[in-house]
């Protein structure tokens, strides 16, 4: 029973990976080298973020006295697996999916809106919290996905593919934000 | 460690959240494709993830107040007990809380309470003196962005064993000149029938028995047996611990001594304990409340205050009055206790033994060749034999030799010997 009350909220988080996975990997003629073996890692990172979410690591601690040692090298074995940070490797292995593929402007938004979609729901799942506790940040999601609409339609003119420097300072500017967002604790 | 009482202030130092991890991955991750492969998409897709993380800078307190309350200190095995928490100073964000169980207690979910209390829920699954856990505070600010994570060790519990179920006791044929519940052989002031006699001088006029008066012609009077309370003390062997945890013999010798305990006070006898372990420790008989407390907690606790039992040559006489009945909780594996019960019995102490012996030695598992595993059964069959003659010289001088296996209630093991009452020689 509480196996299943865990794995109700998970379900969200089961399907906005394998979509996710799934929307990167289509078509999967057109990929360049490599994306087999990109797609693989992809879902295996996605398997395990769902399996890490599902197993409880308080719940082994109280029955485990009978176990026996192979039962207990089992338990740490996982509880190793468990500190990977699975997710962000499936949110690295997508992208990478998506970026052997060729350019394709509305496809990589509606990927991106996934998995933010993805991020925040195991977020919840992981904190066994409701989508209310989200609401502050529906304005700042709203305008990111405004920029990522309009970011279709700068990759859609013709002179696009010149602007690369003007690109370049943007994306620098953008990542020096982002690490000094995060960084100072 | 916390214990229960005023709020406590602990310093918070907050970190990235998963979330805000997974985020800063995917706006990183996406602009450096979108410089590499020079694709503008990726840049944008980066963008709610940048704008969602530009929040995480508000205001967060570097300390917040921890308070337990007083749960219960003491409870009996599969008992649910709960901690009692409450976190101050963090009004703006979240907080979670997660009981991390000790061995042999298993956490339930934590529900916050509508009065500011978390309550977890915990259940004690084996006697003794036992850490409940350590609980894992989590704290969310508004955005989700940060997270602080506390520790708190948590107080210990004491908790008692299940008592054996016992219904009907064993009583002495002599018993002691205190009043109680157990009808005696001496007629008296009870209320159990005895027999009828001739009306002397001074006998109660409302003990006359009008029918036998009738038929015999001369008045007759009804007498009734003399209730009297019984000396009954629990000798509890925990000197060899043996069988699987949660049912080895020591388990089953306190949840018997605990129902033995709690059966014969509930009776308004004088029950007293005998502790047979690392070290010698004793109760003197003594009946009320206060003693089922201080028994309860000799079998559930090993304090460690008795005295070593190398240094003592036999048991004590202060906590053996004469004329008790001694029960004697053992899987009889140490000869020197062996060696006591005869002595008690040469004493002339009426004496029952409750063997709880439930397991094996565990010799031959592991072995291959045909000739070692003959040899292991031939030392398994030894081993038997020896134990069935250490029961036997028990019988044979008078000591009664009971088995139990932990399952169902004493009353059917001691059935025997509660349908009539045992002798004492004394």
């Amino acid at each position: 029973m509480r196996a299943y009350a865990r794995a109700r909220p998970a379900f969200a988080v089961i399907a906005l990976v394998a979509g996710t996975v799934l929307w990167a990997a289509l078509p999967a003629s057109g990929a360049g080298p490599g994306s087999r073996a990109v797609l693989i890692v992809a879902s295996l990172c996605g398997a395990l973020t769902v399996a890490r979410l599902l197993t409880d690591p308080a719940a082994s601690g109280a029955g485990g006295l009978r176990a026996g040692p192979g039962a207990g090298f089992g338990r740490r074995l996982w509880t190793s697996v468990r500190a990977i940070p699975w997710a962000e490797g499936t949110t690295v292995a997508v992208l990478g999916l998506e970026a052997l593929h060729p350019s394709r402007p509305w496809h990589t938004v509606v990927l991106g809106v996934a998995m933010i979609g993805f991020l925040l729901a195991l977020h919840l799942a992981e904190t066994d919290a409701g989508p209310a506790v989200l609401r502050p940040q529906l304005p700042l999601l709203a305008a990111g996905l405004g920029l990522a609409v309009l970011s279709v339609g700068a990759a859609a003119l013709p002179a696009a593919g010149q602007g690369s420097g003007w690109l370049a300072a943007i994306a620098a500017v953008a990542a020096l934000l982002v690490a000094g967002l995060a960084l100072p604790v | 460690m916390l214990t229960a009482g005023p709020q406590r202030t602990v310093q918070v130092r907050w970190r990235l959240s998963g979330l805000a991890r997974s985020l800063v991955t995917l706006a990183l991750a996406a602009l450096a494709i979108a410089v590499i492969t020079r694709r503008t998409e990726f840049a944008g897709l980066a963008a709610p993830a940048l704008l969602v993380l530009i929040p995480r800078q508000s205001s967060r307190p570097d300390a917040v107040g921890v308070r337990l309350a007083e749960g219960a200190s003491r409870l009996t095995e599969g008992e649910q007990g709960t901690v009692l928490a409450r976190i101050a100073g963090h009004d703006q964000g979240t907080t979670r809380l997660r009981l991390h169980p000790a061995a042999w207690i298993l956490a339930g979910p934590a529900a916050p309470g509508a009065d500011g209390w978390h309550r977890l829920p915990f259940r004690a699954e084996r006697w003794g003196l036992r850490p409940i856990g350590t609980l894992e505070v989590i704290l969310n600010d508004r955005w989700r962005l940060a997270e602080a994570r506390l520790l708190v060790g948590l107080p210990q519990v004491t908790c008692l064993p299940q008592p054996a179920r016992l219904d009907s006791l064993v009583v002495l044929g002599k018993l002691s000149a205190r009043l109680g519940e157990h009808a005696a052989r001496s007629p008296g002031e009870g209320i159990e029938f005895a027999g009828i006699r001739e009306f002397v001088p001074g006998d109660r006029q409302r003990r006359i028995n009008w029918p036998a008066t009738t038929r015999r012609g001369t008045i007759q009077l009804n007498t009734f047996a003399a209730e009297r309370a019984q000396v009954t003390v629990i000798l509890l062997d925990l000197r060899f611990d043996v069988g699987p945890p949660g049912l080895s013999t020591a388990d089953l010798a306190v949840r018997a001594a605990a129902g033995l305990a709690a059966a014969y006070l509930a009776a308004r006898d004088r029950v007293g304990l005998i502790s047979f372990g690392r070290q010698l420790r004793w109760i003197s008989p003594a009946g009320g409340r206060r003693q089922a407390d201080r028994i309860m907690n000799m079998i559930a606790i090993d304090s460690g205050d008795g005295e070593p039992l190398a240094a003592v040559s036999r048991l004590p006489q202060a906590a053996l009055p004469p004329g008790a009945l001694i029960i004697v909780v053992s899987p009889l594996l140490s000869l020197r206790l062996v060696e006591s019960l005869r002595e008690l019995r040469e004493r002339g102490f009426a004496t029952i033994v409750i063997d709880v012996l439930c397991a094996e030695p565990d010799v031959g598992s592991g072995l291959i060749r045909s000739r070692d595993r003959a040899a292991a059964r031939l030392a398994r069959r030894l081993w038997r034999m020896e134990q069935d003659a250490i029961r036997f010289s028990l019988r044979e001088l008078g000591i009664p030799v009971v088995w139990w296996d932990g399952r169902s209630g004493l009353d059917e093991t001691l059935a025997p010997y509660t349908r009539r009452v045992l002798v004492n020689r004394a």
